[in-house]
């Protein structure tokens, strides 16, 4: 192995002087031409539509790194576009750190390839995404280049990350990365007059109680809206960011809306218990607060006996589906001889 | 019953008073015993002991109160814990449940009771459980009247997640905490309704209690201000808020500034601003309202802008120094804990010591239907009660209910402030339903005789039977609650705020009826539901919450095995090592060595140094030789590793070795936890990896397994381990339990590593015999 590289270098290295003394222009136009794809991109990613022109029949040592995002488009896959964006923020952040030095900023091209471009990913045999891979200078084979593929591990998909394996492979330094703020300077602007300008407004019927916070109907929804909301454990599935149902491992028309375990809950089980739950102490405040109030003792009746079916389902489907999920089974505590 | 009965009617008003009170104090004095009862499984079905981990340290901690003194106990500087570093327990600890069973011990000698510290401690929760129903009665007295009160008492007394922090034996913050924190909610309601000066100061008397007993104070330094600035924004501010809001800021934040633990936390972090924003807020309203007061209305429309643009800037000057300060702190101020409740993934994501605890986990609805059972049916019906009328003191419970069930939704633990809200408002649910029943079935009954005050009589002779016919006996004290709101508890509670309208709000109610049969249906399924709820409390008193787990039970075909290793352990320890040794174990086990074994440990369950804590994990996820250098230096001579392999003890430290992991590579990066996973899965059996079956804690744990059964079958992974034949080179096993739950390793002495250097090892041989001496005592 070790003969294997000092060859290959040396023979890289007597390409290298010989590619310098022969076709000097080339490579300097090939960065130019990078350079200007670069400057009409917005955060600076170059759109790869052209491998073999900037990699493979370009001799090495090449005068610039590539840095390839692996995109695509069609898997309509919010994380990846996430992580897209954050590659954008790491190229912007790399050129606006190193504005006054092309010295450094056309060592290093950060580009992206879509999978629509299928015969690229063939060539850097991208089996996953996300991947980014950096391209040296002097790699010639696409398909061995384990040293430039990022790490799975290190690809969790933040622009830190990307920053610290450009820096680590490629000696250049990225600086700190600007992430745009979350309002532009315009928008914060207008929203502050709008604030300015209807701030006596709003003091004024504010002062006078008119607005929607006096409403004591706002509070009440409110109030059993979190209720409702916190009872089903929202919070728990919004922390592990637990989908709504799962599909049957053995039958994939089937879905599972509820599971069997007491640490874990899908999102339309935690929905509809929660909706038990708020649901009976609603009808019988209803019971108690509005049906008092009907003139019509059928009606009252009828509205009775409804809310008590209900309620006792209900309450009796929650009993179940807590023993059913837990395995515990509450005992009753009858006199031994009733047994 | 017979009371109830026995007045005939006509019987003046004041005579049903008194009956009424008396009645009510009878109701109440069971709740008491109620409560303190059904917390007594653990000393019934175990024995008197103290449980778990923390109520040992807190045990530790009062007995050296009793025996040295209170002077000794602020200035107690503890060398037993945390070597080499040491602790500052005097102004670490929150001294309010110390102080509390310190002084009830102290009365009790006083008054030639000789009960033991340790029986004091076991019981302190029970009676403090008792208190906190009292409280809640007085606190739901101020909000709906005595029925109400009466139930959520009833309810309180036995809400199941409460008691699972209270039972005999759990000596822990929250036993006495969580009184204090319904008083202080109760005195600032009573404030609020009475506008009285000397109940302002109690409350901030409370305050400073609280303060003392738990962490969880501000939850109620931030709650009371939410409320008062809640009346503000909604029209609803008066002098009486003033003087419930103002005195608690300045005494309270006075007092809660002498707590050692506490001491300028109490104006510099950010948990405590929102209290002195409000406190600003409330000047300037206060200040409009004055103006508004003395000027012409025509005056005052000229002053209220010059007012409000004067509070606005001062409030803007107030929020931007606020926001300066908050942002100029590492962490911005919130300590990590509170940050987890604001930013749900904070935890997970960056302090693995917090995410690690159980009960810092977010919880799913089974959880809800444990620990507050059918009060999450009741809770809702609570809420719209509270809106109709919606007064100060009710918009305070459903400021309470709305806050604390948002704060459990996000960390389990705090189920337990969501409990007593949770009975509040089912109290308030549960009186008003029977209220409306009981009253339609009355008039419906009484139709046939105009008389109001024969109808209301009939209540409770119509009552009585149904009372019977109710299956637990709190359901009785449910029942009778309903009445007395009926009749007393309306006249009374609202007094101050809307006195004229409820005599009219009683005579429309006399109209509003429900049809006879269903209102006698829908009382049985009221009952019914109540029997439930009993059923499953006692249930879960008995069975779920009452295991002290120092002392482990299960039932098998073959009878009731009790496997009492740990106390073995700790007694093996004490008897057999010098009192100057160093023992290492995972931080669970620290405070149960401290107390029971008196040995000194490395880290334990206040986990106030991560940086300790990673090098013991660091130390129990190397190879033995980096381990036996690390223990070597911190002077450990003694292992301690807990192991359920053998009889099936789920939380062993097998179990919580990936903590240590993280915690350790947390700290130290080349402990990694991929590699101790084969495939993102965490295993123990043959495809483990190699780094997992030669690290510390697998031979601790699985060294000589294999001798119990021969294919070393492991009953927790249900597996059979990866290596069962293996030798330790660096430490000896001096110790295992009677069911193997506790296995004690002594780390080898150093000479091992200078074998066959005859002079090295005469050398070595001397200066261990000059060093022995010196050894004895390396802390005095």
């Amino acid at each position: 192995m070790a003969v294997h590289t000092t060859l290959s270098y040396r023979f890289f290295l007597s390409i290298a002087l010989l590619s310098i003394l022969a076709a000097v222009s080339e490579p300097t136009d090939l960065t130019t031409e990078l350079v200007s794809l670069r400057s009409s991109s917005e955060s600076g990613v170059i759109r790869l539509n052209d491998v073999s022109k900037f990699i493979t029949s370009v001799a090495t040592p090449r005068p610039y790194s590539l840095i390839i995002f692996f995109n695509s488009i069609d898997l309509n896959s919010n994380p990846l576009q996430n992580f897209r964006r954050e590659f954008g923020f790491v190229s912007a952040s790399f050129i606006s750190n190193n504005k006054n030095r092309s010295d450094v900023t056309n060592k290093l091209f950060f580009c992206e390839i879509d999978s629509s471009d299928s015969e690229s990913f063939h060539r850097f045999g991208i089996q996953s995404l996300p991947q980014i891979c950096l391209v040296d200078p002097s790699m010639e084979n696409l398909r061995h280049h384990e040293r430039g593929m990022m790490e799975e591990a290190d690809v969790d998909g933040t622009a830190e990350s990307v920053a610290e394996f450009v820096e680590s492979r490629t000696k250049l330094t990225v600086g700190p990365i600007h992430r745009p703020p979350l309002l532009s300077k315009t928008q914060i602007g207008v929203i502050a007059s709008l604030i300015a300008i209807s701030a006596p407004f709003l003091i004024k019927k504010f002062l006078k109680g008119e607005t929607f916070l006096h409403d004591s109907r706002f509070w009440q929804y409110g109030a059993v809206l979190v209720y409702f909301f916190s009872v089903s454990g929202t919070m728990h599935n919004i922390i592990n960011s637990i989908p709504m149902y799962l599909r049957d491992p053995e039958d994939s028309n089937r879905l599972v809306f509820f599971y069997e375990e007491p640490e874990i809950q899908l999102g339309a089980e935690a929905l509809s218990v929660g909706l038990l739950y708020t649901g009976v102490g609603l009808l019988l405040a209803y019971v108690t607060d509005a049906l008092v109030r009907v003139r019509n003792v059928n009606e009252q009746r009828v509205a009775m006996v409804l809310v008590m079916v209900v309620s006792f389902l209900a309450v009796k489907r929650v009993v179940y589906l807590n023993n059913w999920k837990t395995g515990y089974q509450i005992q009753m505590y009858w006199p031994s001889s009733w047994q | 019953m017979a009371t109830q009965e026995s007045p005939p009617p006509g019987t003046s008003s004041a005579m049903r008073n008194a009956f009424g009170t008396v009645l009510s104090a009878l109701i109440l004095l069971l709740i008491g015993v109620l409560a303190f009862s059904i917390r007594l499984f653990s000393v019934i079905k175990y024995e008197s002991v103290i449980h778990e981990f923390d109520p040992y340290f807190n045990y530790r901690v009062t007995q050296f109160l009793s025996k040295n003194g209170i002077y000794e106990f602020w200035n107690w500087f503890d060398d037993r814990t945390w070597y080499p570093l040491g602790r500052v327990i005097g102004g670490t600890v929150y001294p309010g449940l110390t102080l509390t069973a310190g002084t009830i011990w102290w009365a009790l000698n006083a008054i030639n009771i000789p009960l033991s510290v340790e029986t004091v401690c076991v019981f302190t929760a029970p009676v403090f459980s008792a208190f906190a129903s009292w409280a809640t009665y007085l606190l739901t007295k101020e909000v709906k009247g005595s029925g109400a009160g009466l139930a959520a008492a009833a309810l309180l007394a036995m809400v199941p997640s409460y008691i699972s922090r209270s039972v005999a034996g759990s000596y822990d913050n929250e036993a006495v905490a969580i009184f204090a924190l319904i008083f202080t909610f109760y005195l600032y309601i009573k404030t609020l309704n009475t506008g009285s000066l000397f109940y302002a100061t109690l409350n901030a008397l409370t305050y400073f209690y609280m303060v003392c007993s738990w962490g969880g104070y501000t939850f109620i330094i931030n709650l009371i201000p939410m409320h008062v600035l809640l009346c503000i924004v909604t029209g609803r501010y008066s002098p009486r808020l003033y003087i419930a809001y103002a005195p608690l800021v300045v005494l309270g934040t006075l007092l809660a500034a002498l707590v050692p633990v506490v001491g300028f936390n109490a104006v510099l972090t950010s948990e405590h601003f929102a209290s002195f924003l409000v406190f600003i807020i409330i000047h300037v309203v206060a200040l409009v309202y004055y103006i508004k007061g003395i000027l012409s209305p025509k005056m005052f429309k000229v002053a209220v802008t010059l007012v409000v643009s004067i509070g606005l800037v001062v409030c803007l000057i107030v929020v931007a120094v606020l926001v300066a300060l908050v942002a100029s702190s590492p962490t911005g101020g919130w300590s990590g804990r509170s940050l987890s409740l604001l930013d749900p993934t904070y935890a997970s994501k960056y302090i693995p010591i917090i995410a690690s605890v159980s009960e810092h986990q977010p919880p799913t609805w089974p959880s809800y239907f444990m620990d507050i059972n059918v009060l999450a049916f009741l809770v809702p019906a609570g809420i719209i009660a509270c809106f109709s009328p919606l007064s100060d003191a009710s918009s305070f419970v459903v400021l309470y209910i709305v806050m604390s069930v948002y704060f459990s939704g996000v960390m389990v633990r705090l189920m337990l402030v969501l409990a007593p809200a949770a009975c509040i408002m089912s109290g308030i649910a549960l009186s008003q339903a029977f209220d409306v029943f009981t009253a339609s079935i009355k008039y419906q009954l009484g139709r046939s005789s105009n008389s109001k005050d024969d109808a209301e009589d009939n209540t409770s002779t119509n009552n009585a039977p149904k009372d019977d016919s109710s299956s637990g006996k709190t359901d009785k004290g449910e029942e009778v609650a309903k009445e007395r709101s009926s009749k007393k508890g309306k006249k009374k509670e609202r007094e101050p705020a809307d006195k004229p309208s409820v005599k009219s709000k009683i005579a429309k109610k006399r109209a509003l009826v429900l049809p006879l049969e269903a209102s006698i249906v829908a009382l049985l399924l009221l009952i019914m539901l109540g029997a439930f709820y009993v059923i499953h409390c006692v249930w879960a008193a008995a069975e779920a919450y009452s295991a002290p787990s120092i002392v482990l039970t299960s039932q098998s075909r073959d009878g009731l095995h009790v496997f009492d290793d740990f106390r073995e352990s700790y007694a093996w320890l004490s008897h057999n090592t010098d009192v100057d040794d160093k023992v290492a174990s995972w931080w669970d086990y620290g405070y149960q060595t401290t107390a029971m074994a008196n040995r000194t440990v490395i880290v334990d369950n206040n986990t106030w140094n991560n940086t300790h804590i990673a090098t013991v994990g660091t130390a129990m996820s190397s190879p033995e030789k980096a381990a036996w250098e690390i223990f070597n230096s911190l002077d450990v001579k003694y292992v301690l590793v807990v192991f359920g392999g053998l009889i099936g003890y789920p939380s062993d430290d097998i179990n919580k070795f990936l903590w240590m992991v993280r915690i350790g590579g947390g700290v130290f990066p080349h402990i990694k936890e991929a590699d101790y996973l084969r495939d993102g899965q965490y295993r123990i059996d043959s495809e483990a990896t190699p780094t997992m079956l030669n690290c510390l804690m697998y031979k601790l744990s699985y060294y000589r397994f294999v001798e119990t059964d021969g294919k070393a079958y492991d009953r927790v992974r249900r597996t059979e381990i990866g290596k069962k034949n293996f030798k330790l080179t660096h430490f000896e096993e001096v110790f295992t339990s009677h069911h193997w739950m506790v296995r004690i390793y002594k780390l080898k002495p150093q000479k091992n590593r200078i074998r066959g250097r005859a002079k090295k090892l005469k050398l070595k041989t001397s200066s261990g015999l000059d060093s022995k001496p010196a050894k004895k005592n390396p802390w005095i």
